[in-house]
């Protein structure tokens, strides 16, 4: 099976800082793969040249075969994004985000929304603005948003940071039922137990380089620690929230 | 910077610009009323007030020659606060744009969109005041009857325009230097309120690198009996000016926003 993700010598530099550093990585179809990592680690910006948020500056990218850096459109029209700020549409409903998303798309929409709406058990509230959801309701609602497209690839910058427990596990959720359905799962998260529950294959980023990889046991057994706060300091020298 | 990163998609920026439409056909009271109420005050206030006084400019009743003009000051005030205030505050405050980016929607074609969304309210305003002047009987000519064209042209231009100066600028603070060095300038010194005709060659020289002076010749062309010439060679003007333009905030937007 083709990988769904593949990176080669991946480099972004802004400035002089350099935000990611020779990254190499592959991402399985099929599977949910995390990034785990501190803040400043270059986990966003690796998700933002996925998705074409980001210049790639050096090395090769390619996103569900094809070529990040020159088949932006094409790329964008195959993947969903949730990005970690909150970026839905202010001045429109619940079920009307989802609807110019399937405008941008081109894609017709009329059952999709309804679906989604049930999918993220947002129905009750379709006819609401943004403003007025709780935190745990607009992440579902991007969610549904990346959604509307039925992506291949699904990329998710810190699904749950900022949510209270319940909200984290509705959102969990959501991702494994997505995960079920076939579609691949790309995260970033800097929470352990989060890395642990949802993903089946991880990398470790720490100062813009991947500093581990592998399944979340393997890495348990290989480094002998008994969560994944100990592999992190084990292998980048420092804790992962300071 | 590549073709591909150029060249905007029909199709993509019809889409952006239906999003526009959606947004106003559900805010479009609020929105409407108090932009209209400015050239409608104005034009009681000079045409009506002042007019009583001051009869007939170059042998036009005043408060026509007034009324003409102002249909070219609503396009720009309605175009420049779209692309000014409402794009900054798309792009910095709410970040829809970085969501609209993560579709296939690529800069250029938000470019594109944005700017005949600015046209489209631009008309909206334009052609409202227009029938307004014509409720006074103001106009003359059957011709008035293609100024929404026109129209779209000068919303077009003074769009790009407010595009570019916001694809610049790193906060809203520099919106004050916009209005009150350009904008307001050129709402008083296009002919507008009173030709040019007799003042020195150079005020002419300057006039007509400014597009409301191009956009007052036609509306006034229009509504009084046009000069076809006249009326294509200023529509030209406006047209290559805003073409030109579109390569600054196609760029300076892609720096901006995608990284």
């Amino acid at each position: 099976m083709t990988a769904a993700v593949r990176a080669r010598g991946l480099v972004k530099r802004y400035g002089a800082i350099v935000a990611v550093d020779q990254v190499d990585f592959e991402v399985p179809s099929g599977i949910c793969f995390g990034f785990l990592g501190p803040n400043g680690a270059g986990k966003t910006t690796t998700m933002k040249m996925i998705y074409g948020l980001a210049h790639v500056d050096e090395g090769e990218l390619s996103v569900l075969g094809l070529d990040a850096r020159r088949q932006r459109r094409e790329v964008k029209a195959r993947i969903g994004v949730v990005p970690q700020e909150q970026n839905l549409d202010r001045e429109l409903t619940v079920r009307e985000n989802l609807a110019v998303q399937a405008l941008y798309h081109g894609v017709r929409s009329d059952g999709r929304i309804e679906e989604l709406l049930d999918f993220t058990l947002l129905r009750e509230r379709a006819e609401a603005k943004p403003v007025e959801l709780s935190g745990g309701m607009k992440r579902r609602l991007l969610i549904a948003r990346a959604l509307v497209n039925e992506p291949d690839l699904v990329v998710l910058d810190e699904p749950t940071t900022g949510l209270d427990p319940q909200a984290r596990i509705a959102v969990w959720r959501l991702l494994e039922g997505l995960r079920s359905q076939g579609v691949t799962l790309l995260i970033t998260t800097h929470y352990m137990e989060e890395a642990e529950r949802i993903c089946d294959q991880l990398v470790i980023m720490d100062g813009g380089r991947i500093v581990s990889e592998g399944a979340p046991n393997e890495l348990l057994q290989r480094y002998d620690e008994r969560n994944l706060e100990g592999v992190f300091l084990q292998v980048a020298g420092h804790e992962l929230r300071e | 910077m590549t073709a591909a990163e150029i060249i905007p998609s029909f199709p993509a920026a019809t889409r952006v610009w239906r999003r526009n439409l959606r947004v106003f056909s559900k805010v479009w009271k609020g929105a409407l009323l108090p932009q209209f109420f400015d050239p409608l005050f104005y034009l009681l206030a000079l045409g009506f007030g002042l007019g009583t006084y001051l009869a007939t400019v170059n042998g036009i009743p005043y408060k026509q020659f007034v009324g003409a003009g102002l249909m070219s000051s609503a396009v720009m005030w309605a175009a420049t606060f779209e692309t000014t205030w409402n794009i900054f505050f798309k792009m910095e405050e709410t970040r829809l744009y970085d969501s609209v980016l993560s579709t296939p929607v690529e800069v250029q074609d938000l470019v594109l969109a944005e700017v005949a969304w600015a046209a489209t309210r631009a008309v909206i305003y334009g052609t409202t005041f227009t029938l307004i002047v014509a409720i006074f009987g103001l106009v003359d000519s059957p011709w008035a009857i293609l100024t929404p064209i026109f129209l779209a042209l000068g919303g077009a231009c003074f769009g790009m325009l407010g595009l570019a100066f916001t694809s610049l600028i790193k906060t809203m603070d520099w919106y004050s230097f916009y209005y009150t060095l350009f904008i307001t300038p050129l709402f008083l010194f296009s002919g507008i309120f009173y030709p040019l005709d007799r003042l020195p060659d150079w005020v002419h020289v300057v006039a007509w690198f400014t597009p409301l002076y191009h956009l007052v010749q036609i509306t006034r062309g229009l509504v009084l009996g046009p000069d076809a010439v006249s009326v294509l060679g200023n529509a030209a003007w406006l047209v290559a000016v805003t073409a030109a333009l579109f390569v600054i905030p196609a760029r300076a937007l892609r720096r901006r926003l995608v990284a």
